[in-house]
């Protein structure tokens, strides 16, 4: 009888389990990461979340040549940093169309991480919503620390040591 | 040790100043740049046009766009709709494409030729050979829009609608309803709107 019940109780907590994982990742196909579609303030809530000492928020696209130049350095940048408390939110602004190429594209680069999509029509409010100063020029890169603060903005191509001296800046002084 | 600290600030700065290079974008108000209005573009009908020529009686609408960017595709239909309506109203249009072909050949010409018959456009489409025109009017990414008056005095900048990817979805005609704010004497109902786009491919300074 107990056996019977710890199996139900599995067979819960791995359907409440696939449950939640099928709502955080509706984009994601086998052995892929999820590509979840986020608004403006979805993707600051999870900003907000308090998991991380930085999060390094990228917006790109896979037609977007500077951004597919910029992007090895910032999955460089997540694999040095994760340790100390560092995340990379990428998140595509490519047509739901592209989808496919995004996911090879991310494939390639070896993310292996969730990731976003724009998922907000309006591209003049979700722009607003992130920062009242960025043109909607790709790509576009913000640095929020633990709390949720703004700290950076870079709009256009970037490299790993711009983007490395601004996480190290916000780890250095995380209340300026 | 202050001297330090406030070089270290400038160098943390730097990528905040790079970010202000749209703030140099023109603005509601700012006048058509003196420094490019009377630069001549090879239009794809193999004519030479400035900014001074396509002047219309009731205002300018200037379009920067490209061949190659989704967004411009997604948009292209209506920004032929908007640009023939535009012209027929007395407002000169023109469309500048500042991208370098080099970077991309699907910003050719002959590309350009093809896209603007197919599309129907019959305002001017002009290669800016230098991207001067772009840098002059702080343009970042295509498309974009800058709509001035008969004064030459900026009204609207920004996006055509507020939806690229569904035209059925649009709820703002941001640029439609600045040129029908202009025709009837009323002041422009939102006068910067902002979109995503793709970068503008500029040309080396030579």
């Amino acid at each position: 009888m107990r056996r019977v019940i710890g199996f139900i109780g599995f067979a819960l907590i791995a359907s409440t389990l696939g449950n939640v994982r099928s709502e955080q990742a509706p984009r994601s196909e086998r052995g892929a990461a999820p590509i979840i579609p986020v608004t403006a303030q979805e993707l600051l809530t999870r900003v907000r979340d308090g998991k991380a000492q930085v999060t390094v928020v990228n917006l790109w696209a896979t037609f977007c040549q500077p951004c597919v130049e910029e992007f090895p350095d910032l999955v460089r940048l997540e694999k040095t940093y994760r340790d100390k408390g560092v995340r990379v939110f990428f998140v595509s602004v490519d047509f739901d169309s592209e989808l496919p190429a995004v996911r090879r594209f991310l494939q390639k680069q070896g993310v292996t991480y969730p990731t976003f999509l724009k998922a907000q029509d309006d591209d003049n409010a979700f722009i607003t919503a992130l920062h009242p100063e960025w043109s909607g020029a790709l790509p576009a890169t913000f640095i929020y620390d633990a709390r949720g603060r703004l700290r950076h903005f870079h709009e256009g191509k970037g490299d790993f040591a711009l983007f490395e001296r601004l996480v190290q800046d916000v780890l250095q002084h995380p209340n300026p | 040790m202050r001297q330090r600290a406030l070089a270290w600030a400038m160098f943390l700065a730097l990528p905040l100043m790079v970010g202000a290079q749209s703030m140099s974008k023109l603005k509601p108000g700012d006048t058509i740049p003196a420094s490019v209005k009377d630069i001549k573009m090879l239009s794809v009908t193999g004519h030479q046009l400035s900014i001074a020529d396509v002047k219309g009686p009731k205002g300018t609408l200037v379009i920067f766009s490209c061949n190659s960017c989704p967004w411009v595709k997604a948009w292209e239909t209506r920004i032929a709709e908007v640009g023939n309506w535009a012209q027929k109203q007395g407002i000169g249009v023109i469309m500048i494409n500042p991208n370098d072909p080099a970077k991309n050949p699907e910003d050719s010409y002959e590309v350009m030729q093809q896209r603007a018959k197919e599309r129907g456009f019959e305002f001017p489409y002009v290669v800016d050979a230098t991207s001067d025109v772009a840098r002059a009017f702080g343009a970042t990414h295509t498309p974009e829009f800058f709509l001035f008056d008969a004064k030459g005095t900026l009204i609207y900048t920004g996006a055509l609608d507020d939806n690229a990817r569904n035209p059925e979805a649009v709820k703002e005609r941001y640029v439609k309803n600045a040129i029908e704010a202009l025709l009837a004497g009323r002041p422009v109902p939102v006068a910067q709107t902002r979109s995503i786009g793709c970068t503008i491919k500029f040309r080396e300074k030579i």
